[in-house]
């Protein structure tokens, strides 16, 4: 094999770039203005939940109410948080495997829709810890984990998680077969 | 050359969704009053009694004292900022032990005149009385040992009845019966009694411990 011949890394399609950075800038402005908007952040969560006391279960008993309200903020600024973490490292992730998956895949149409899965996938993912805390004033701690696991976490996690082991597999498959075409000796 | 960073991206990326989708754990805090509490306690026994005097008379305790005035023994408030001017502390103890007993003995009593509401469902008024269970020990949790060395006996009927009732609120599991919002009145109605007998016969400094003061 020659320098030439010699097999080099392939770029992911542009939208892909471009869904990838916009979900590390979201993941940025997300932490930012947490950090900057916190007290009226958590105003806002608050007042949403004293307006809805049956939905959290309050009993007007600030002994056991504040521990309730203190709960559902700690999960509430925890959902912005997991967005900020999981935008910024999927992003990165899309990348990664999208380049992978460009440079590894030699069907066009399994590229394509591996790329796809991973692309989407990995930029929804995060928007449901996003979707958690802003649901919990509305409907709670478990009826809004509920509404985004089925809505944003199952949907595109699975999406990821079967794009990731498809590639897990192309790669053994390229792996093994330029094993079989070496040369013996 | 290239395969090997890709099988480690792949392998990397593949083991990630394993870790993924937490939602972070909660460990309850403590509220202002506790900790205004620990704080005083742990100057008292540190004889930092300056320090616990002025932890009290601006802290949330002192204020909390007072909004529950009505229901605690007369001249609380006055007599723990005595006890504390004089470096006296058995007296601050017991003071803030009945202080802290009213507070579980109140929610006690609120917790069952909620649960025997009638025009709520079995699984929120087993859900109020959970909640409330927790409310219960977070103050009485912290008094436990001072009540025990006074009275044991309060400290173990309180204990007892503490485990009865998180037995009716326990969510049901394969072969139990299911969690019960009526079983669990009578254990927070002999909290409540137990620890109004342990407030009236501890309104008055015991003999036993006479309290001690700097001349």
């Amino acid at each position: 094999m020659t320098e030439s011949d010699a097999p080099t890394w392939r770029v992911p399609p542009r939208w892909v770039l471009l869904v990838a950075v916009l979900s590390i800038v979201a993941a940025e402005v997300g932490g930012g203005a947490m950090a900057r908007f916190k007290v009226e952040l958590t105003r806002w969560a608050r007042d949403g939940m004293l307006a809805r006391p049956s939905v959290h279960g309050l009993v007007g008993v600030r002994d056991v109410d504040e521990r309730i309200l203190d709960e559902a903020l700690v999960k509430f600024d925890a959902g912005l948080r997991l967005f900020h973490m999981h935008a910024e490292g999927m992003g990165l992730v899309i990348i990664a495997t999208s380049t992978v998956a460009a440079t590894v895949i030699g069907n066009a149409a399994a590229r394509r829709t591996i790329i796809a899965l991973l692309t989407t996938g990995g930029a929804g993912y995060p928007v449901g810890y996003l979707a958690w805390s802003a649901l919990i004033p509305s409907y709670g701690l478990e009826r809004s984990k509920t509404i985004a696991e089925w809505l944003v976490w199952v949907p595109f996690g699975t999406a990821t998680i079967v794009a990731l082991w498809c590639l897990a597999g192309f790669v053994a498959w390229s792996m093994i077969s330029r094993r079989g075409a070496r040369p013996a000796g | 050359m290239i395969l090997a960073p890709a099988v480690f991206v792949t392998l990397l990326t593949v083991g990630a969704p394993a870790l993924a989708h937490h939602v972070g754990a909660y460990v309850p805090k403590d509220n202002a009053v506790t900790t205004n509490f620990k704080q005083v306690k742990f100057s008292v026994q540190a004889a930092k009694f300056d320090v616990a005097l002025r932890l009290f008379e601006t802290g949330p305790l002192r204020a909390e004292m007072r909004t529950h005035a009505a229901s605690l023994p007369p001249g609380l408030e006055e007599g723990t900022r005595a006890a504390l001017a004089g470096g006296d502390g058995p007296e601050v103890e017991r003071r803030l032990m009945i202080f802290f007993a009213a507070l579980s003995r109140d929610l006690a009593l609120e917790a069952d005149r909620q649960i025997a509401r009638v025009d709520t469902t079995a699984d929120i008024r087993v859900d109020i009385g959970r909640k409330f269970l927790e409310a219960i020990w977070r103050y009485y949790n912290l008094v436990d040992f001072a009540v025990a060395t006074r009275d044991n006996k309060a400290s173990v009927a309180v204990r007892l009845a503490f485990d009865e009732a998180e037995t009716y609120v326990k969510p049901a599991t394969g072969g139990t019966a299911p969690a019960d919002p009526t079983g669990l009145r009578k254990p927070l109605q002999r909290i409540a009694q137990v620890l109004s007998t342990l407030i009236e016969s501890s309104s008055t400094p015991s003999s036993s411990t006479p309290p001690r003061r700097n001349s």
